[in-house]
């Protein structure tokens, strides 16, 4: 079974972001970069799956970005991944976009099983999997909590909102996009960074690959206008509380 | 401006959640008519076109059928904008929605500026505002927009397809009893070290009963054994980004910060105002919890 | 007439071939009874101890005849050096009386046991037999009969004991019985230099001659059998470690003091990393397994022991020993158990106080090391957490890395460009990040201001210098961030480094040299403490009582217990010593990385600490760590013992002093 994760790499959420001059994009000097959490759930799975499955099945890691990217490749490839495919790309997408280069990258090459994480921490589309699945004219299911493999089918289970869950069956060809908890992604030992290192990585630039034009754009990037100046309610305490009551009720929190 | 809000359906009985997507569709000025995949006997009220298609053969999950009945509504309707909740049923058919218009998508638009929308980016410190042109398909973040106050019975436009999803729909299956979630709290009410005694976690446990928010707590508390460990905010316990955060007697070390600070709306209660808590509060209660804790649940339950 | 006496009277040396075919037959027994007990070494892997043989041997014989460390225990220490000090005599004795009687009496007709060389002989040997015995039965007692010090019983090391004890009465019993018929009545004044003999004698007093002639040589003959069975059980009881511990010695580390083996991680011919096996533990650590006498100070002295945690360092090295008998690829970890090596600080309190020479810490750090680079487990998911953090953000806070010299922002002038710099002050995680350890980074840069020295900080240059996470197994992660410090510290061409972090100074002074770093590196206390003996730091005594707790990392990883005084006293501070202090000092809970872990098991080991610095009256609890500084922090709040005690750095002391002297700097 031929089986690809998709990966992103995104800045540390604990970073200082910085908005560059343009006002579109932030500053990535001073940012640590890692795998996006959820797409670290999605190669433990397809690890997994990988591993379950035994000879002849071989696991694709790709992602897509500059050169930094090749990093989270190769954290993927040492968790497990057999091969890893980098689509060079210095600008700026949207998720239509990327799912189209990677949709280009991938279409010859019959996947049977694709991953993704559920989102990226970064901004947050939870559209790139969903967005491949349908240009690859696949089945798709989202927020993946429980998955397992059952003869040439799938079991898993969605999550929905408080923790309730919706039980699922399918075949392959499909593609899964998976939510925080659907396993325990394993620290690669050091025989598998070694063996990592020489693991192939195929590099693709995204302007051969054709991307269609963008469907949106960002045009603004501004800090919300609070954090870090916090109000200071002092005095009576009665009134302290009806005021704070006052406040959160305003901003329909309770 | 026409927009097509998505209702949502469970286990038979509607969410309200459309009530958010109606007040979205109001702040644009557009002219609003809902989408459900329901049942006729239990409707949203709402006094507009429902385009209703019925679930019992669409079943509650199955989106390319789904996709198909919201695609027709669509092109019914002739909206140029479709509203999706940023739930689990929305952000699931929402991208699917987007390739078959051939729109652009913004997920969890979290507020409109001059009838921009904007999204929430980089762990919500920073807004990205974006532009789209064509039809529009948006999810909203939960909470961000006041529903809308609805009244009356829908004229109904039935809907129906023969696709399908090739996904078997097995059914649900509830919240199975696990070691307490933080992360999926919307509100969370946490203890510190400030709460001083094991006796007055108490007053914080009774706070967060009277907003139906979770009990939180510090590491020195949890390490104290006051409270159990799966209560633990911050980097050696859980981290956590509910709407609310009530911070109670908790002095703000980096280790519990880094576990709370992507909260949407943080409260401090400390009555040391120059505790490092209130770099990441939004409000901050200079007072003695063991005086003010009484006093504001009470205010929240009365 | 001369003082002497005839060797073998009464025995005659016709009974020496006898003897010496005895004696054959013992010394092999031993020497194949030995060889046997040593054969696990060849379990081990390499590891180079034989260099430097002359310091090894003084070592050794410091050790053994010396008995410096076992003597480091006042009262038991001083029993055991008394009663190997008298067998060393008797042996000696002994050895004398082979080279006279055997060799330069019969060969070159020479002897030396006589005049008043042979009083001092015979009073030596009869009160060392005496205080031997004495020993022998305070040391039986202090085993079997003080139960409650609960220390290991075996039958073998009971008999051998025994056995050393009849040995004894039999050799008074000789004694006396030669002196009863050779002295008491021919040359009373000789036989006063045998006291103990002599009082034996008298108890035959009025016994015919010829029957005292033939008991003495019926007791001869058994008390040289019993001293060859002796000899030929050593290697098989308690006391093979006469000669594995002065081995062990041999063959100690030299140091560096705590210097941990850096691994080749490109090395592509290593299948393993760390000791998952006894094979992949040294022939030098199954020489520590058989040299163990299980006396218990390391478990009495581990602060994961003395807080119930599954950690007892003596236990390890039993385990480890039990597993050796099994063979090469005997599970390690399953034995001993990953709780137990998680439990670890690090804080070679165990290690430091073995009399035997035990090098505890590294064969867990070995273990540690395999579970996390081959295993990919940690204690638990906050220690792997942290490691997530380190590899990304390059410290365990999971602050961003742009933030690291924030703590600086208000205090600049303090600091100079790192090109004018004359010491790089390298501020580690806590000082950087921590709102309490920053203060600590700001007394730093406004003292060495105050005494005029030039000082830098490398800012984003900076990471963790990686030591939790080494400690914690994970030797990979350690050495790809000291590579990022040691690149940035070579790029602004750094001559000279302080810290505040007793872990980072280790760090980079004792552990970086390996992988190419090779700067001077001074902990702020020796190099505050240089500055005031140079006239360049004043300080104005302020009257205070701390009680000063001795950092892991800078007392016994480094040996650095006065400076910090010296700085504390020339601060008016009226230091309340700690029982534990020093080379015993009792670790904060935070070393080993433990400062990443949650402690859930247990009594919490910052709080037994803090009591301790309560129980001395002090005001204050004074360290030089800032991880010290956030266990006490957390353990003054945990232990209920807020307004009783307060938690400070050493800097924060100083700069009081500092301050009140030079009021205007203070603005």
């Amino acid at each position: 079974m031929k089986i690809l994760v998709c990966v992103k790499q995104v800045p540390d959420m604990e970073s200082r972001f910085q908005v560059q001059a343009g006002g579109t994009a932030i500053e990535e000097a001073d940012l640590a970069f890692r795998v996006n959490e959820y797409d670290e759930f999605a190669i433990e799975e397809a690890v997994r799956l990988k591993e379950k499955l035994g000879e002849g099945s071989e696991l694709t890691v790709l992602s897509l970005g500059p050169q930094r990217v090749a990093e989270a490749i190769k954290k993927a490839l040492a968790m497990g991944c057999d091969q890893g495919i980098h689509i060079l790309d210095t600008a700026s997408r949207d998720p239509y976009q990327v799912a189209s280069l990677i949709y280009q990258a991938v279409k010859d090459q019959d996947f049977e099983v694709i991953f993704t994480g559920m989102q990226s921490q970064d901004l947050g589309y939870a559209q790139t999997g969903l967005l491949l699945a349908e240009l690859l004219g696949i089945e798709a299911v989202t927020t993946v909590v429980s998955f397992c493999q059952e003869g040439d089918g799938f079991l898993v289970q969605r999550e929905l909102e408080g923790g309730q869950r919706m039980n699922l069956k399918l075949q392959a060809p499909a593609l899964f996009t998976c939510q925080l908890g659907l396993n325990q992604p394993r620290y690669p030992t050091l025989p598998n960074i070694m063996k990592a290192k020489k693991k192939k990585i195929t590099q693709l630039e995204a302007a051969s690959l054709a991307p269609p034009a963008a469907r949106s754009q960002t045009t603004s990037l501004r800090p919300p206008a609070k954090k870090g100046q916090a109000k200071f309610l002092e005095g009576d305490l009665g009134a302290m509380a009806d005021q704070l009551v006052a406040e959160l009720k305003a901003k329909s929190l309770i | 401006m026409k927009a097509l809000v998505i209702a949502e359906s469970r286990e038979g009985q509607p969410l309200e959640n459309y009530l958010e997507g109606l007040s979205y569709a109001k702040a644009l000025g557009a002219e609003a008519a809902l989408f459900l995949v329901g049942a006729a006997e239990a409707l949203p009220a709402f006094a507009g076109t429902l385009f209703l298609a019925e679930v019992a053969k669409h079943l509650e999950y199955n989106p390319k059928g789904h996709k198909a009945l919201i695609l027709s509504a669509v092109e019914q309707f002739g909206a140029d904008l479709v509203i999706f909740a940023h739930s689990s049923y929305g952000w699931d058919l929402a991208p699917r929605v987007a390739q078959g218009l051939e729109a652009a998508q913004l997920s969890e638009v979290v507020e409109l500026a001059e009838g921009k929308p904007f999204l929430p980016a980089y762990n919500a410190k920073l807004r990205r505002q974006v532009e789209t042109s064509g039809k529009l398909v948006v999810t909203l973040q939960g909470g961000a927009f006041a529903p809308l106050k609805a009244g009356g019975s829908p004229q109904v436009t039935a809907l129906d397809t023969d696709r399908q999803s090739q996904v078997e729909f097995l059914g649900f299956e509830a919240a199975a009893a696990k070691e307490l979630d933080l992360t999926k709290s919307e509100i969370i009410v946490s203890a510190g070290r400030g709460v001083g005694k094991a006796e007055r976690v108490q007053l914080v446990r009774d706070l967060a009963a009277a907003i139906h928010g979770d009990l939180g707590a510090s590491r020195p508390v949890v390490d104290a054994g006051w409270v159990e460990h799966s209560h633990q905010v911050g980097t050696t316990g859980q981290s956590v980004t509910p709407k609310l955060y009530i911070a109670c007697g908790i002095s703000g070390a980096i280790q519990h910060l880094a576990g709370m600070k992507g909260s949407d709306f943080i409260v401090a209660i400390n009555k040391d105002k120059e505790a490092p808590i209130g770099e990441v509060a939004d409000l901050f209660c200079v007072a003695d919890l063991t005086q003010f804790l009484p006093i504001l649940t009470d205010k929240l339950q009365g | 007439m001369e003082a002497t006496r005839e060797i073998y009277w009464n025995i005659g040396t016709e009974a020496l071939t006898t003897l010496y075919l005895l004696t054959a037959l013992a010394i092999a027994v031993f020497i194949w009874g030995m060889a046997a007990q040593v054969k696990t070494l060849k379990l081990g892997r390499p590891l180079k101890r034989d260099d430097q043989f002359w310091k090894r041997l003084a070592y050794a014989l410091s050790q053994s005849l010396a008995q410096s460390r076992v003597r480091s225990k006042r009262t038991v220490g001083g029993l055991h050096s008394l009663f190997l000090w008298g067998f060393v005599v008797l042996f000696i004795g002994t050895t004398l009386i082979f080279i006279q009687a055997d060799i330069l009496a019969p060969l070159f007709g020479i002897t030396f046991l006589k005049g008043s060389f042979y009083l001092f002989y015979s009073i030596a040997l009869d009160l060392s037999g005496f205080i031997a015995l004495i020993m022998i039965l305070g040391l039986a007692a202090r085993r079997y009969i003080a139960t409650s010090l609960n220390l290991p019983k075996n039958p073998g090391d009971f008999w051998s004991l025994f056995l050393l004890f009849v040995i004894l009465v039999t050799g008074f019993l000789i004694e006396g019985l030669r002196i009863a018929v050779t002295e008491v009545n021919q040359n009373p004044e000789l036989a006063r230099f045998s006291p103990l003999g002599l009082l034996v004698a008298k108890s035959f007093a009025g016994v015919d001659a010829r029957a005292l002639r033939g008991l003495h040589a019926q007791v001869w003959w058994v008390h040289m059998v019993l001293v060859m069975s002796w000899i030929a059980s050593v290697p098989f009881t308690r006391l093979r470690h006469l000669v594995l511990i002065p081995l062990n010695a041999f063959c100690a580390d030299l140091g560096p003091k705590g210097k941990l083996i850096t691994l080749d991680l490109e090395d592509e011919s290593q299948e393993t990393f760390g000791a998952a096996e006894i094979q992949d533990l040294t022939w030098k650590d199954m020489l520590d397994a058989e040299a163990c006498v299980q006396c218990k100070r390391c478990e009495d002295a581990c602060p994961a022991w003395n807080t119930e945690k599954p950690l007892s360092p003596m236990k390890v090295i039993r385990q480890i020993k039990e597993l050796a008998q099994e063979g090469p690829t005997a599970k390690l970890v399953a034995k001993i158990g990953a709780e137990a090596l998680w439990a670890c600080t690090t804080c070679r309190a165990c290690q430091s106080g073995c009399p035997a020479e035990v090098e505890h810490v590294p064969k867990i750090i070995e273990m540690r090391r395999n579970l996390v680079l081959m295993e990919g487990q940690f204690s638990g998911d906050e220690v792997a957490q942290a490691m997530d953090q380190m590899e990304v953000n390059g410290n365990p806070l999971g602050a961003a890395p742009a933030t690291r010299a924030d703590w600086s922002e208000d205090a600049e002038e303090l600091l100079v460009p790192l090109n004018e710099a004359e010491v790089v002050y390298f501020t580690g995680c806590y000082a950087s990040f921590d709102a309490r350890n920053q203060k600590v980074a700001k007394n730093l840069i406004q003292l060495a201001k105050a005494a005029g020295v030039k000082l830098a900080i490398l800012g984003k240059g900076e990471k963790c210098c990686g030591e939790p996470a080494r400690k914690m197994g994970n030797e990979y992660l350690y050495q790809a961030l000291a590579a990022e410090n040691i690149a940035s510290l070579q790029a602004e061409g750094v001559k000279k480094v302080v810290t505040t972090c007793p872990h980072c100074f280790d760090t980079l002074s004792k552990q970086y040299p390996d992988l190419g770093l090779r700067i001077e590196v001074e902990h702020y206390a020796s190099f505050l403490d240089k500055l005031v003996r140079a006239g360049k730091l004043k300080l104005n005594p302020q009257a205070e009582s701390v009680a000063y707790h001795d950092s892991c990392y800078l007392g016994r990883y480094n040996d650095q217990y006065e400076a910090p005084r010296q700085l504390l006293a020339q601060a008016g501070a009226e230091v309340k010593e700690m029982r534990l202090r020093k080379k015993e000092s009792f670790c904060c809970g935070g070393g080993g990385g433990r400062i990443l872990a949650e402690e859930n098991q247990g009594t919490r080991i910052n709080q037994k600490r803090v009591r301790m610095a309560v129980e001395t009256g002090a005001k204050v609890i004074a360290s030089n760590c800032p991880f010290c500084l956030t266990m006490f922090e957390d353990g003054i709040k945990g232990a209920d013992l807020e307004g009783k005690i307060i938690a400070q750095d050493l800097s924060e002391i100083l700069v009081e002093a500092l301050a009140s002297r030079q009021p205007k700097e203070k603005q």
